[in-house]
């Protein structure tokens, strides 16, 4: 056999001995825990923007300071005893009064010392009472109040989301492979309708089936008075959700569908696709290794990042079908100038996102070989 | 993957390929027949839009969505595979009868699946074999093409743009199918690696039993693999020969003008260039699509030469040589 | 430039989309300027807030007039007569009082009982106000002695709230229904009489410069071209002023957003380092403030004016995913081999992200501000759905509001909520089908599909 000059390739000896997992270990841990910190960062920056924004600098306080000042005179014209005091006395009494008022509620502080109180307070979750509102339960915990809420808003809006987004996956993959058809392109003109958010279609639906047929409800989550079998119960509140996912259908479908079928058809392109084909597999296999598995990652943060935008893009779709859940209790709380519970919502809000992003990243790493190992590794 | 007693290998006969675009119709492959026996290596020759890419699309059927027409014969060991449905194409014909290495392999690896996985599928797919079995003897080709087994386990990224190649090499062997062509193998390399997947090619072309078609616009590095050459010009063929007569006597005007036109170690001589700019697929003209650049040309073509095949067995498609 | 506007209509020909869309925003663009040329828009916002008296004379919750078209049996139409359709006379009755006596004389065709009846004075005496004295008579000359009053200027007289006429006699049914009844149908289930009915005002001024105008109004089940709602205001008015508004909402927040967010995205993309570094940051944290919820604790707690509104919107909206996205395609420009040879050739920066990487990216720029319109329209009725809406602005969204928390879709005013609504989803739609057409023409990446 004559000499061949080509070269064995193989890898550098040294790389061999140092086992690659623990080399990918430790490199992991960094990357989290950089990850970490700056995630911190940005929840802390969020959280304080927050009871700025939510106690409006100050403003907050001021109608609380007024609420105080007037119950405390209608408080004290009504008794009796007030009525018989000096003037002097009166005022004496009054301010007094006042000053135990606001000074048990920390009024009296600046705002600018009181809102890192109220951030330490937002962050380690301890959410106070809520001046106003009460669960239904009848603590006025905030976290008892959001917590009770947080059930209802999932049960619609998850299973509204994740319906959505595994239908317009699925539908996708398919009709990336059939570019031009009719069902493409009645997706790609169904899109536009996309225009309109959910509550809009709402209430046509509402008008239409509600209203003109009768055939399903108008809005609320359980018939008055609710069911007391545990079967007519689900039913119930499946038939109540029955509107508002086809309202969210009508909003998100067809766009998701359509961004993810133009996703996947930029993708399907590329060039190892092309030789996927021409290797004989199956259009399923295709799919599957190679449209479906590079772009994970992508698909994965737009579930995450689904599910997380699920419950609180929803105030008024909830307000509309009235819904009782979180998005709601937003609104409610905003009108009572129920600080503790506005924030309370965003920081778990932000907490969620925060723990989103971050499980993302790992499960990129874990995922994508290109992040596990690093692409630097090997030639280039 | 039988070998049948017939020797040819591969026949077509006026294979059409028509892209639809937003100017109109490119008539990227027009009415192309040449037959290929086996263990044949044969160069397709020719610069940058004169089709031979669109030919490796229509004898593989790897289309694109805005195709207008695809039309002709294509018989592999005798068996018309255009007629076939695409799941048969798929079953009987792609990767265990033809197979492809990409240009500019790059891309052409997944870049999240391993690429032992990835050498090793066609014969899962095809040939049901376990992942064990398939891997070894992805392991096989890739002593062939000359990478280390250890790079099974390893990721696309993780291997140079040599051994990247390679690896489709490998891959386009595993199943051994009757015919492997290659888009342009080496013009995405450097000129030392290029050396080296030449070398890797020869002695592929010497032990195996495979043919082989090559697609290029690099006259020379193909002069050393190919047992005939095929020049393409605007769609058609214009020469069909064996290396010898081509390298050392093009008859064609386009031949002889592009053998002109490449610096030779030994001699020295003038460089010669075509002037001017192959013709549009759009609306090819109505004679001899060469005649513009051509400096031989004489009113005979202005109507269209037919391919004959002259009495030293090569094919040529102008009036210079009618017979 | 000319060419490749002639070469851009050729393409946008064959999308019938695109022709769709330009044709109903032609049509809004025209209802748009139409409103703000024939109604001022001061006079616009006073008619919205239906100050006082400026609706007296029109129906609540009346649905428009063109519903009968589709109806057999007609509903009632608002009967709405001055001076000119009056018959008067006058004569002396004594030395110092003097008796004009006006006639209302109209017809009434319609099958449907109005909602009520009213006269309205405009009154001028020195001393003594006139004393006014009505009868009603019906088609079949069946006469009603109505009460009667002292006007005054600018008093009014219900006539179906009239207190004088015993309910007892038919049935406690409604005035106005007896009125209009056809004796051949029971009081029970009343039919209308349809004829020429009249309404006399016998008036008895006491000086001689003693004048009045009476203006008589029965009050239909159908109004004008677009019906009224529960303040008695023409929807017209709000659909007609809400065209603009929608219109200038969507451009002026779709351009605001689009354009600051490619600048910022240019610019940080271009000279990286810690500029770059810190748009990505504003943006971590933006992403974890919830958008609806700030936009209406600044409303509630701050001010409600629109532009407020506007300006936060599109502040939130810059730094938000847009920037990443515009962000990856200017990194991808940066590294262009002929921005190096910019470089290389002493462009300054300005220079170069204005002339050479913003006309690469801003073909996508054209579809995503266009679909971005209807967002803001939306918006904007979103917020006015939550109460937040300026409260002077008559928009689309105001209507939808007022007749969402009216109970509108209970009580069967469809008229109410479809007319905004309709006019919302079709200029959605409009923009929507526009910038998906666009993005399909536009878009590099598509084009090699």
């Amino acid at each position: 056999m004559a000499q061949n000059s080509f070269e064995v390739d193989s890898p550098p000896a040294s790389e061999k001995k140092k086992s690659g997992r623990s080399r990918t270990w430790t490199r992991f841990g960094r990357y989290a825990g950089t990850r970490i910190f700056a995630l911190a960062v940005t929840v802390v920056i969020g959280v304080y923007l927050t009871v700025i924004i939510a106690n409006m600098g100050g403003y907050v306080d001021q109608i609380r300071v007024s609420d105080i000042t007037f119950t405390v005179n209608a408080r004290l014209a009504a008794d009796p005893q007030f009525r018989v005091l000096s003037p002097e006395n009166k005022e004496i009494l009054r301010n007094a009064q006042l000053e135990t008022e606001i000074g048990r509620l920390g009024l009296d502080r600046p705002f600018i010392a009181r809102s890192f109180d109220y951030l330490w307070d937002g962050i380690s979750l301890s959410l106070g009472r809520a001046t106003f509102m009460t669960s239904n339960s009848g603590s006025s915990q905030v976290k008892d109040i959001i917590l009770e809420r947080l059930p209802i808003t999932v049960v619609l809006f998850v299973t509204a989301n994740v319906l959505v987004f595994l239908c317009a996956l699925l539908i996708a993959l398919a009709l990336s492979r059939k570019y031009g058809s009719f069902f493409d392109r009645f997706v790609v003109a169904a899109s536009p309708l996309s225009a309109a958010p959910p509550w809009f279609y709402g209430i046509f639906l509402i008008m239409i089936f509600a209203s003109v047929f009768g055939i399903l409800p108008y809005g609320g989550m359980i018939d008055a008075p609710p069911p007391q079998t545990t079967l007519a119960y689900v039913l119930s509140v499946m038939e109540h959700m029955v509107l508002p996912i086809i309202a969210w259908f009508l909003s998100y479908l067809f766009v998701s569908t359509f961004s993810w079928r133009t996703f996947f058809l930029i993708h399907a392109s590329e060039d190892y696709v092309e030789l996927a084909k021409a290797k004989g597999l199956s259009s399923k296999s295709i799919e599957r290794r190679y449209i479906l598995r590079p772009t994970l990652p992508t698909v994965i943060t737009s579930f995450a990042l689904t599910l997380i935008y699920a419950w609180q893009g929803a105030i008024i779709t909830e307000t509309v079908f009235a819904w009782p859940g979180l998005g709601a209790l937003y609104a409610t709380a905003i009108g009572q100038y129920e600080t503790g519970v506005i924030v309370g919502l965003t920081v778990i809000f932000a907490y969620l996102l925060a723990i989103t992003v971050f499980a993302l990243d790992i499960a990129y790493a874990l995922i994508d070989p290109r992040v596990k190992l690093g692409a630097k590794a090997g030639g280039s | 993957m039988t070998t049948q007693a017939t020797s040819t290998l591969l026949r077509t006969e006026n294979l059409r390929l028509y892209f639809r675009t937003t100017q109109g119709v490119v008539q990227a492959v027009d009415d192309v027949s040449f037959t290929m026996p086996r263990r044949d290596a044969l160069a397709v020759i020719g610069e940058s839009g004169c089709g031979k890419t669109s030919l490796v699309r229509a004898i593989l059927r790897l289309l694109p969505s805005n195709v207008h027409t695809y039309s002709g014969n294509v018989f592999l060991n005798d068996i018309d595979v255009m007629k076939l449905s695409e799941e048969r194409f798929r079953t009987n014909v792609r990767w265990t009868k033809m197979s492809l290495v990409a240009q500019a392999a790059m891309n052409a690896l997944n870049p999240v699946l391993r690429v032992g996985e990835q050498v090793a599928e066609p014969l899962i797919v095809h040939q049901r074999l376990s992942k064990q079995a398939a891997l070894a003897q992805a392991a096989e080709v890739f002593q062939l093409v000359g990478v280390s087994p250890d790079f099974l386990g390893r990721y696309a990224f993780e291997l140079s743009g040599g051994m990247r190649q390679r690896a489709i090499i490998a891959m386009a062997l595993i199943t051994r199918p009757d015919l492997i062509v290659l888009d342009e193998p080496t013009s995405a390399l450097d000129m030392l690696t290029q050396a080296n997947i030449m070398n890797v090619l020869k002695g592929i072309k010497r032990d195996l039993e495979q043919s082989f078609i090559f697609i290029t616009h690099d006259v020379s590095t193909t002069s050393e693999l190919s047992d005939r050459g095929m020049v393409m010009y605007a769609g058609q063929i214009v020469e069909l020969a064996s290396a010898e007569q081509f390298y050392l006597d093009p008859l064609h005007p386009y031949s002889a003008k592009l053998m002109a036109s490449i610096p030779t170690l030994k001699e020295k001589k003038e460089l010669e260039f075509i002037p001017g700019q192959p013709p549009s697929l759009l609306n090819p003209p109505t004679g001899c699509r060469f005649a513009d650049r051509c400096d031989r040309r004489f009113d005979k073509c202005d109507t269209e030469p037919p391919l004959q095949q002259l009495a030293d067995g090569r094919w040529i498609r102008c009036w210079l040589y009618n017979k | 430039m000319k060419t490749r506007f002639a070469k851009l209509w050729q393409t946008a020909r064959k999308y019938p989309t695109i022709m769709m869309s330009v044709v109903i925003i032609s049509v809004l663009l025209g209802i748009a300027f139409y409103a703000m040329i024939s109604i001022p828009f001061s006079e616009a916002a006073l008619l919205w807030r239906g100050a006082e008296n400026i609706w007296e004379d029109t129906p609540r919750l009346a649905a428009p007039i063109w519903f009968n078209a589709f109806r057999s049996e007609k509903l009632s139409e608002t009967v709405n007569l001055t001076r000119e359709d009056a018959l008067i006379t006058e004569e002396a009755v004594s030395a110092t009082i003097r008796k004009e006596t006006w006639v209302y004389e109209y017809d009434f065709p319609y099958a449907t009982f109005p909602q009520e009846m009213k006269a309205f004075f405009t009154v001028s005496a020195d001393d003594k106000n006139p004393l006014v004295k009505f009868t009603w008579v019906k088609p079949d000359g069946t006469t009603y002695q109505l009460g009667s009053m002292t006007a005054s200027d600018g008093s009014r007289y219900g006539i179906s709230a009239d207190a004088t006429v015993s309910r007892e006699q038919f049935n406690n049914q409604p005035l106005q229904v007896e009125l209009y009844r056809d004796p051949s149908s029971t009081t029970e289930e009343p039919a209308v009489l349809n004829g020429t009915y009249q309404f006399i005002a016998e008036v008895y001024h006491f000086t001689d410069s003693s004048e009045i105008e009476i203006q008589f109004v029965s009050f239909g089940e159908v109004y004008g071209i677009a019906g009224t709602d529960h303040l008695r205001r023409d929807l017209r008015i709000g659909l007609l002023w809400g065209t603009p508004f929608a219109l200038m909402f969507g451009l002026l927040g779709a351009v605001g957003s689009t354009s600051i967010t490619f600048l910022i995205a240019a610019i940080g993309s271009w000279y990286g380092g810690w500029l770059d570094a810190a748009i990505q940051r504003i943006c971590e944290v933006r992403l974890q403030l919830p958008t609806l919820p700030i936009l209406i604790m600044l409303g509630t707690f701050y001010s409600r004016s629109i532009f407020l509104i506007l300006g936060v919107v599109i502040a939130l909206d810059i730094f938000s995913s847009g920037i990443k996205t515009y962000r990856a395609m200017f990194m991808q420009v940066k590294n262009l081999p002929y921005i190096e040879a910019a470089r290389a050739y002493g462009a300054s920066n300005m220079r170069i992200i204005v002339r050479y990487m913003i006309p690469k990216v801003a073909p996508v720029l054209i579809p995503n501000f266009v679909t971005l319109i209807p967002t803001f329209v939306f918006l904007e009725a979103s917020l006015a759905l939550l109460n937040l809406g300026d409260p002077t602005a008559p928009t689309w969204g105001k209507i939808l509001n007022d007749a969402y928390h009216a109970g509108a879709l209970y009580r069967g005013y469809y008229y109410w909520v479809l007319e905004p609504a309709l006019l919302l989803i079709f200029t959605g739609l409009a923009f929507s089908m526009l910038g998906f057409a666009l993005d399909r023409i536009l878009n590099p990446r598509l084009r090699r599909i």
